[in-house]
């Protein structure tokens, strides 16, 4: 799976979403159920996935499907 | 009460009324002005209560006003009879769809205020932080106990992963905060052991059994820092609270729910009825006290009945206590779970998978996760998609095996105990 399979793959257990529908509009504002416990789910898969630590800064900052991808960004993992 | 003199000069007759509520001042007025008047008996939802079944609770219980966004609306629908002493309702289970409402009266208000101010110790320069739902036993109870006491309730709708929710507490100089377990995962993980709180005096922790790890590193934490950790047990059917553990007992006992609130009772019957009287034997745990609700809802003509209860009611979890009289739960004999401190019925969700994925299945599971078995592989996906749409509960709560048959006995019932062995 690329790097980018495996971020959407994480959308997919969060929230069940089809792949198709992730994009530009897939956020917090967007997405009724994006909740602080979809939020933190997806944070918990980010790290698990790529092997990462967040900080809450990034945990705060990760509120759309885009701003997955930036925080990934900083912390060396590209898509 | 302002708002509480106009409800009653715009209300004739007690009516009931659907209020779709958010966290914030506006809605915390409007019920407890209801409340106060009489005239309005309301049935709290969720502001983003699934349409489907909002309309479904439209059907059922025809409400005379809906209050939404700070406008009362007079329906068309005629006033129905409801009980003198019906104060309030909240939905069992809001995630799964549930129409079985739980019928509160004000006596059930008077004494959760009482019980949960004196054994939390509550008084007027608290200043509590509630993020749990107002539709919430939890969070409503949180407002009939603060209140009482003439304490400032700091409401809020911000999500905790929001840099805004911090600023809040800091800045409202929040001296308590309630939560449920996994509110108490999320505080861990945004750093809350470094954060400089000095106005947070008192932590208190309800809905659902919490993991023993965490459970102790709060525990731990608020004792090296002369704070308060009070765990606590209780259910929509009895205003929320019915046992505490005391401060003192924190760490020692982490995982009990303790003894039950001041002027309640709790005590275990065997599967005769009788009640047990030696340590660490399992029970049905039940409870007495003037917090125990009158009964539930199923239809209009329900909300006219009166206390079907008497004070006193099984909960449907097993338990034990120990030589100091502390209650620990060991299981459940009902049909739900608790995902993230909300009821979350198994049979409803049963019912969704059949109603959208037609497959043959089963429910069961822990506070942590729902076991879902099916019989066709194929419609995996389509399961977990379902249950996450319809619940709003995260996907990744709902963990789905495939096995060759429900297993059943001779008239179709299900035999979920059989499910642990497959």
């Amino acid at each position: 799976m690329t790097n980018t399979e495996k971020y959407n793959d994480i959308f997919a257990q969060v929230f069940g979403a089809k792949a198709g529908e992730l994009g530009d509009n897939y956020s917090k504002e967007n997405v009724p159920a994006w909740d602080s416990v979809h939020q933190l789910n997806i944070i918990a898969l980010m790290e698990e996935t790529f092997d990462l630590m967040l900080d809450p800064e990034d945990i705060m900052a990760c509120t759309s499907y885009n701003a997955g991808k930036e925080i990934l960004g900083r912390n060396g993992i590209e898509l | 009460m302002r708002r509480a003199d106009y409800i009653t000069s715009a209300v004739r007759e007690r009516s009931l009324c659907f209020m779709l509520v958010e966290n914030n001042v506006c809605s915390v007025e409007w019920v407890m002005a209801s409340l106060v008047s009489r005239r309005l008996v309301p049935l709290v939802i969720s502001a983003k209560t699934d349409e489907a079944l909002y309309n479904r609770l439209l059907d059922t219980y025809k409400p005379a006003y809906i209050w939404q966004g700070g406008e009362l609306i007079r329906t068309n629908n005629a006033i129905t009879e409801l009980h003198p002493e019906l104060s309030h309702l909240l939905p069992t289970s809001g995630s799964t769809g549930s129409q079985k409402l739980v019928r509160h009266c004000y006596g059930n208000i008077e004494a959760a205020g009482l019980n949960i101010a004196t054994f939390f110790g509550l008084k007027e320069t608290d200043r509590p932080l509630m993020v749990l739902p107002l539709y919430y036993t939890m969070g409503m109870s949180m407002l009939f106990s603060h209140l009482r006491v003439g304490a400032t309730v700091l409401i809020t709708n911000l999500s905790m992963t929001d840099a805004a929710f911090w600023k809040f507490m800091k800045d409202a100089r929040a001296t308590s905060f309630t939560g449920v377990p996994y509110s108490f995962r999320i505080l861990s993980l945004m750093r809350f052991f470094r954060m400089d709180l000095p106005d947070l005096e008192l932590l208190t922790q309800g809905g659902g059994k919490m993991p023993r790890e965490l459970n102790i590193k709060f525990a731990e934490w608020c004792r090296d820092h002369n704070k308060r950790w009070i765990a606590t047990y209780g259910q929509s059917e009895c205003t929320a609270r019915m046992a505490y553990l005391p401060p003192q007992w924190a760490v020692e006992k982490a995982g009990s729910i303790g003894i039950a609130v001041p002027n309640g009772e709790l005590w275990l019957i065997d599967e005769n009825g009788n009640r047990i009287t030696t340590p660490h034997t399992e029970g049905e745990m039940c409870y007495r006290g003037k917090n125990v609700t009158m009964g539930y809802a199923a239809c209009t003509a329900d909300l006219a009945k009166g206390d079907e209860r008497n004070g006193s009611i099984r909960t449907g979890d097993l338990a034990y206590f120990d030589e100091d009289g502390c209650y620990y739960i060991a299981g459940r004999k009902g049909r739900f779970l608790k995902l993230f401190g909300m009821r979350v019925g198994l049979d409803e969700c049963e019912q969704i998978i059949a109603d959208n994925c037609q497959t043959d299945c089963a429910c069961v599971g822990t506070d942590e996760k729902m076991i879902v078995y099916i019989t066709d592989a194929a419609k995996t996906q389509a399961v977990k998609d379902t249950l996450a749409e319809k619940t709003h509960i995260v996907a990744t709560s709902f963990e789905i095996r495939v096995i060759d048959a429900i297993p059943k006995n001779e008239t179709g019932k299900k035999l979920y105990s059989k499910l642990d062995k497959i």
